[in-house]
C-alpha cells in the first residue's frame, strides 16, 4: 500500500447500498452538505483506488429504528421520552453520485470514469482543508490542470487548496459561463482575465513555455471589469505593473469605452474610443445581429457587390432603387440601419480602433470593452465585427502558404480601406520568417488564443439568427482552425442555439435561475452531470460546476473574490526596481 | 383455503367462537371479579410517582436484560432436528449525570466480561428412547455448566421449605425428598419429565436456560448491574408427585435468585403476554382511580399476603408462579397493561414490611418508579428499553434461519456428506 490514508483526511463511513453510478454511504452524524466530496479507498483485487463521491442528498438515518415518524410523535406526545444509545445510532445515510476514481499507473495518478465499484463496505473519507488537499491535487492532476486558474476545487461549503485550471489549447473550442443575475458572473469574468494576464506575463517571463499566450476581447456591461465590484479591479494589476511589463502584456491600453473623457483618469490613461467606420461594417456582420428578410437580404447584397464598403452609405442616402427594389423593401432595410448614423461608435469617418484591437488580439493582449453605455445592437455589432474581422484574417492566413497568398485570400475576405491599413502589421505577424511575399506564413494554431466574449449571449446565439448566415456559426465550428474561441456568457441555457451548445467543450455552470435552464444546463454538459438537479438548487454565488469534454470529472469550483486573489498576487507583478525603499521618519 | 377464509361461514364460525368466550368468562369469573373489585381499587392498584423529565438520579446505575431466541429446526437428519439457539445481554446506565440516557455501555466492555454477543448454540437429539433426556442434559450441562449440583439445587429447597432444608443432609433426612436423593446428583436427573420431552420442549428448556446462563455470567461478573431483566415469567412448573421443579431450569432460576440476592441485583421478569385474567379491567379501573394515561401498577398477591389472593386467579396453579410475586403495570396508556414478576424471597426482604402497608406501598413506588424510568425509550415507550433491545439483539429472524441453513447446507458439503440430505424432505416433493 503506498498512500497514508489518514491524508485522505477523516474517516467518515462506510460505503452500503449502490452501483459504479450511484452510491449510498451510511456515515457519522456530521454536518455534512449537498455537494461535498468524498474520498472512498478501495483495494478489490489488490488494486488501490481512491474513488470520488460526490453528496447529491442527505438523510437521518436511526439504526434500529423503522418508523421514524412513529418515534418523533412518542418523542412528542410523551415528553419524558428518550432514545437509549441514541448517539450511537445516529446515523447520516448519503446518497451521492460516483464521478470517478482515481488509480496509479506507473506511479502517477490517473482518473478514470466510474466504471468500476469500490470494494464491499469500503472506508470513506471526508476531506479536510490542510490535510488532504496535497493527496487530492495529485490524484486530480490529469483533470484539473491548465494554465487558466478558475477556482478552487470545492468540498461541500468548504474548499481545498486545489486549484482547477482549464487549459488555453481548449478554448478554441469554446467556453460557456451560464449564471442567472447575482451568481457571480462578472467576479468569475474578473479572475479569468487577471488568470490571462498571469499565463502571458508567465509566457514573457518565460515561465510557462509549453503554453501559448491569450488574447481576450472581454465585454464588460456593467463596466466593473476595470475598477472592479469591490475594493480592486484590473486597473489595479496595470498600476502595479512597473512600465516595461506593462508594456509587454497590456500594450499601451487594456480599456475601450464608448467615451474615453467620461472615463476616470487613471483609466484614461490606458484607455482608447471605440469607434468603427461604417465601411468596416459587412452585410453578414448586420446578419448575424438581426433579421433581415430574403428579398431585403438580397437589396442589400446587390447594394455591397457594387458599392463595397460605400454599402450602408449608399443606402441610407437613395430615395428608390435603381435596380427596381420595392421601396418598401428599402425603407426597411434603411430603418435596420439607421441606428448606425444615431450610434455613437459607429462613423462614416473616424479613426478607427478595430485597427488597435487587431493588434493586441495577434499579440497576446487583454481588452476590457466597456459596453456599460452601448444599446444592445451596438454591442453586438461591435463583438460581431471584431470576430468577423479577426477570423477573416486568420481564415485568409489558413488558406496561404505565403504572404503573397495572404494578402491576395485577405483582399477578398476584408474591407479593402481595413485591410490596407493593418496590411504591414498584419505581415510581420502572420509571416514565419521574412517578410517577403514568399515568405511561408504561420499556422494560427501559433498565434496567441484569441477569445471573444459574447455577453447577453441569447440575443445573438439563438436559433433564429444562428440559421442565416451568422459569424457566430461559422466560429463555433470552425474556430478551432483559427485558434480562436468564443466566451459565451448567459444567464439561459436553453435558449441558446443547439449549434453552439454542441460545439462548446468546458462549461463554467454558476448557479441558475429555474428548472428549465437547470434541465438544460445538465443536459447540454460536456460530461454527465445527471443527478446534480439538488445540486444546482443549493449552490450559493461564486460556486460552480466545471464541466469539459476533455475531462471525465465534472468540478464543482469555489471561485475566490477577485480581491483575495489580487491581495495574494499583486507582488508578482511588481518589478523589484519599483519598490519604494522604506525611510526613517526623522524629525 | 382463501376461499374458505372468506366465507360468511367462517366468520360465523369466529363469532360463535368469541360470543361463547365471553359468555362463560362472564359467567364464570365476573362474580368472581366483583368479589376482587373493591381489593383492587382501594388497596392494590397504586400510581407510580414518576420521575420528571431528564432527572438527575443521586447513583446513576446499570440495567441488564437477557433475552433469547432459536428454532428447534435448524436442519433436520432423518429423525434427528439440530436446534439453534441464541442469547443476547444488553447492560445500559442509566446516565442522568451525563445526559445520555440509558445509553448502551460499549460492546467491548461488555464482551471482556461476558464472551460474545449474541451468543450461539447447538443442539440435537434423537428420537431413541431416553435419548432426548440424555442429550438435553449434555447440552443443558455445555450451556450451564455446573461444578458442583448442590449448588443448583439446594436453593430452590432452601428457600420453598423456609430454610428448613438447607444442605444435601437436611435433603436426605427429609421425609418429603429423601427418595429423589439420587435424582438430584446430576442434571438428567433433574428432568423428572421424560415423558414430555417433545421438540418444543427441549427447545424450550435450552432457551431458558441460555438465558440463565447469560443472567448468571452477569451476576458473577464485575457489572453489578441494580436490575437484571429477563423475559417472560419467574415460573417454575414443579413436578405433582415430587414437588420440585420437574426441569433443571426450575432449579437453575432459584439459584440465580439466590445469587442476585447476594450480589444486591433486583431479579425480575417482564412478560408482554401474560395470562393475568381480567388485566384490562383492572386497566380499566386503574384510569378511573388515577385519571387517563396515569403510570401504575397493581400487586397480585398470593395466598400468604395478608389479605389472601385474589379470587381472580384462584383456580390458575401458576399465578403467581412459585417463589414469586407478580404485578401488573401500565407505564403508558397506548398500552395494554404488562407483568413483571420478583423473587419472592428477595421481595419479602426488600419491599414488604410485615404490618407496614405503608412502608410496603412507599417501597413499591419506589421500585416501580425506577422500572417506569428505565421503560421511556420513544421506540417502546412503556416497555423496559434493556429488554427490548436485548429482544431485538437476540432474535432469530426468518432471514437468519434461511440463512443459517444455508451455511450448514455448506459444512454439510464440505463434510463430505450428500448436501441433499439436509433438505428439508417437503422441499423434494415440492410441497
Amino acid at each position: 500500500m503506498t498512500l497514508k490514508k489518514d491524508e485522505l483526511g477523516e474517516l467518515y463511513g462506510k460505503v452500503g447500498v449502490g452501483n459504479q453510478t450511484l452510491l449510498g454511504i451510511m456515515g457519522n452524524n456530521r454536518d455534512v452538505s449537498v455537494g461535498e466530496i468524498f474520498l472512498i479507498y478501495s483495494c478489490r483485487d489488490g488494486h488501490e483506488r481512491v474513488f470520488f463521491f460526490r453528496v447529491l442528498g442527505l438523510e437521518n438515518y436511526l439504526r434500529q429504528i423503522d418508523d421514524m415518524a412513529q418515534i418523533a410523535s412518542t418523542l412528542m406526545v410523551e415528553g419524558d421520552s428518550y432514545l437509549s444509545g441514541i448517539e450511537r445510532n445516529m446515523l447520516l445515510y448519503v446518497a451521492g453520485k460516483m464521478l470517478g476514481y482515481a488509480e496509479k499507473d506507473d506511479g502517477t495518478w490517473k482518473f478514470h470514469s466510474p466504471r468500476r465499484l469500490p470494494d464491499h463496505l469500503a472506508d470513506v473519507y471526508r476531506p479536510r482543508p490542510g490535510t488532504s488537499d496535497s493527496n487530492v491535487q495529485q490524484m486530480l492532476e490529469d483533470q484539473i490542470g491548465g494554465e487558466i486558474y478558475v477556482g478552487d476545487l470545492q468540498i461541500g461549503e468548504d474548499s481545498l487548496d486545489v486549484p482547477i485550471m482549464i487549459p488555453t489549447k481548449f478554448f478554441p473550442m469554446h467556453l460557456g459561463i451560464f449564471g442567472s443575475t447575482g451568481s457571480g458572473k462578472s467576479n468569475l469574468m474578473m479572475v479569468l482575465i487577471k488568470s490571462m494576464i498571469d499565463t502571458n506575463l508567465a509566457i514573457n517571463q518565460g515561465q510557462l513555455n509549453d503554453a501559448c499566450k491569450v488574447s481576450a476581447f472581454c465585454i464588460d456591461p456593467h463596466d466593473e471589469f476595470a475598477k472592479g465590484t469591490d475594493t480592486y479591479g484590473i486597473q489595479d494589476i496595470v498600476e502595479m505593473m512597473d512600465a516595461t511589463t506593462r508594456q509587454q502584456v497590456l500594450g499601451n491600453f487594456y480599456y475601450l469605452t464608448t467615451s474615453l473623457s467620461a472615463t476616470p483618469r487613471e483609466i484614461q490613461r490606458y484607455g482608447k474610443d471605440i469607434r468603427i467606420r461604417w465601411d468596416e461594417i459587412l452585410p453578414r456582420d448586420l446578419y448575424s445581429i438581426m433579421e433581415f428578410s430574403p428579398p431585403m437580404a438580397s437589396f442589400i447584397d446587390a447594394v455591397y457587390g457594387s458599392a463595397r464598403e460605400n454599402w450602408i452609405s449608399d443606402i441610407l442616402s437613395m430615395d428608390g432603387d435603381p435596380h427596381g427594389t420595392p421601396v418598401g423593401t428599402l425603407r426597411a432595410v434603411q430603418r435596420r440601419l439607421r441606428f448606425l448614423e444615431r450610434s455613437p461608435i459607429f462613423e462614416e469617418q473616424c479613426s478607427s480602433v478595430l485597427d488597435h484591437i487587431f493588434e493586441a488580439m495577434e499579440t497576446g493582449r487583454i481588452l476590457v470593452v466597456n459596453t456599460s453605455l452601448m444599446s444592445d445592437r451596438e454591442q453586438f455589432l461591435l463583438t460581431t465585427i471584431v470576430t468577423r474581422t479577426l477570423s477573416d484574417l486568420r481564415r485568409a492566413l489558413k488558406s496561404s502558404g505565403t504572404l503573397g497568398d495572404f494578402d491576395r485570400q485577405a483582399e477578398i475576405r476584408l474591407p479593402r480601406p481595413f485591410f490596407s491599413r493593418i496590411k504591414a502589421k498584419a505581415r510581420s505577424f502572420y509571416g514565419a520568417s521574412g517578410n517577403n511575399d514568399s515568405s511561408p506564413t504561420k499556422d494560427p494554431r501559433d498565434l496567441p488564443v484569441i477569445l471573444i466574449t459574447v455577453e447577453e449571449a441569447p440575443s445573438i446565439l439563438n436559433p433564429e439568427l444562428m440559421r442565416g448566415q451568422s459569424v457566430f456559426k461559422d466560429i463555433s465550428r470552425q474556430g478551432r482552425k483559427f485558434h480562436i474561441g468564443l466566451l459565451v456568457v448567459s444567464q439561459q441555457v436553453s435558449v441558446l442555439d443547439n449549434v453552439i451548445l454542441s460545439q462548446m467543450n468546458t462549461e463554467i455552470n454558476l448557479r441558475l435561475g429555474n428548472e428549465k435552464e437547470i434541465r438544460a444546463c445538465i443536459e447540454n454538459a460536456s460530461v454527465n452531470i445527471s443527478g446534480f438537479e439538488e445540486e444546482f438548487h443549493v449552490m450559493s454565488r461564486g460556486e460552480a460546476i466545471v464541466t469539459a469534454s476533455y475531462r471525465e470529472l465534472p468540478l464543482p469550483v469555489k471561485i475566490p473574490k477577485f480581491d483575495k486573489i489580487f491581495k495574494k498576487d499583486k507582488e508578482r507583478y511588481a518589478s523589484k526596481g519599483t519598490k519604494k525603499k522604506k525611510e526613517k521618519h526623522v524629525i | 383455503m382463501l376461499e374458505r377464509i372468506l366465507t360468511e361461514d367462517f366468520r360465523k364460525k369466529l363469532e360463535y367462537t368469541f360470543k361463547d368466550i365471553k359468555n362463560q368468562q362472564d359467567k364464570r369469573t365476573e362474580e368472581e371479579f366483583a368479589k376482587d373489585k373493591r381489593r383492587i381499587m382501594n388497596d392494590l392498584l397504586t400510581q407510580i410517582d414518576c420521575y420528571p423529565k431528564n432527572p438527575q438520579i443521586d447513583e446513576d446505575f446499570l440495567v441488564a436484560a437477557i433475552d433469547g431466541s432459536g428454532t428447534p429446526d435448524l436442519t433436520t437428519l432423518d429423525d434427528i432436528r439440530v436446534h439453534l439457539l441464541s442469547s443476547a445481554t444488553i447492560v445500559l446506565s442509566t446516565g442522568t449525570r451525563t445526559g445520555r440516557l440509558l445509553e448502551p455501555l460499549d460492546r467491548p466492555v461488555i464482551e471482556a466480561e461476558l464472551g460474545e454477543q449474541p451468543l450461539l448454540e447447538l443442539h440435537w437429539h434423537t428420537g431413541v428412547r431416553g435419548d432426548a433426556k440424555k442429550k438435553l442434559a449434555e447440552s443443558l450441562e455445555q450451556i450451564y455448566p455446573i461444578n458442583d449440583i448442590s449448588e443448583v439445587v439446594l436453593p430452590f429447597f432452601i428457600d420453598h421449605t423456609n430454610g428448613s432444608i438447607s444442605s444435601l443432609k437436611d435433603l436426605v433426612k427429609s421425609v418429603e425428598y429423601h427418595k429423589y436423593v439420587p435424582d438430584l446428583k446430576s442434571m438428567e436427573g433433574l428432568i423428572s419429565r421424560e415423558q414430555l420431552l417433545t421438540n418444543p420442549i427441549v427447545h424450550d428448556e435450552l432457551r431458558v436456560v441460555m438465558e440463565y446462563a447469560a443472567a448468571r455470567n452477569i451476576l458473577t461478573s464485575k457489572l453489578r448491574p441494580k436490575y437484571l431483566l429477563l423475559d417472560g415469567a419467574l415460573s417454575i412448573f414443579l413436578h405433582f408427585v415430587r414437588k420440585y421443579p420437574s426441569m433443571p431450569s426450575g432449579f437453575i432460576l432459584r439459584e440465580l435468585c439466590q445469587l442476585a440476592r447476594k450480589n444486591g441485583v433486583t431479579l425480575a421478569a417482564v412478560s408482554k403476554n401474560h395470562t393475568i385474567p381480567f388485566a384490562h379491567r383492572i386497566a380499566k379501573m386503574a384510569n378511573e382511580k388515577f385519571g387517563d394515561g396515569m403510570k401504575w401498577f397493581c400487586l397480585l398477591p398470593s395466598k400468604h399476603e395478608p389479605g389472601g389472593g385474589l379470587h381472580i386467579y384462584e383456580d390458575r396453579t401458576y399465578i403467581p408462579p412459585v417463589l414469586a410475586v407478580p404485578y401488573l403495570f401500565s407505564f403508558s396508556s397506548d398500552n395494554r397493561p404488562s407483568r413483571i414478576d420478583f423473587d419472592r424471597v428477595w421481595w419479602l426482604e426488600n419491599i414488604f414490611v410485615p404490618n407496614d402497608p405503608e412502608t410496603t406501598r412507599e417501597n413499591e413506588i419506589r421500585l416501580f418508579s425506577e422500572l417506569e424510568f428505565i421503560s421511556r425509550d420513544a421506540r417502546y415507550y412503556g416497555y423496559p428499553v434493556a429488554l427490548a433491545l436485548a429482544h431485538e439483539a437476540c432474535r432469530v429472524s426468518y432471514e437468519d434461519v434461511r440463512l443459517a441453513r444455508a451455511i450448514a447446507k455448506d459444512v454439510y458439503h464440505e463434510l463430505g456428506y450428500d448436501p441433499k440430505r439436509i433438505n428439508p424432505l417437503r422441499d423434494d416433493l415440492g410441497v
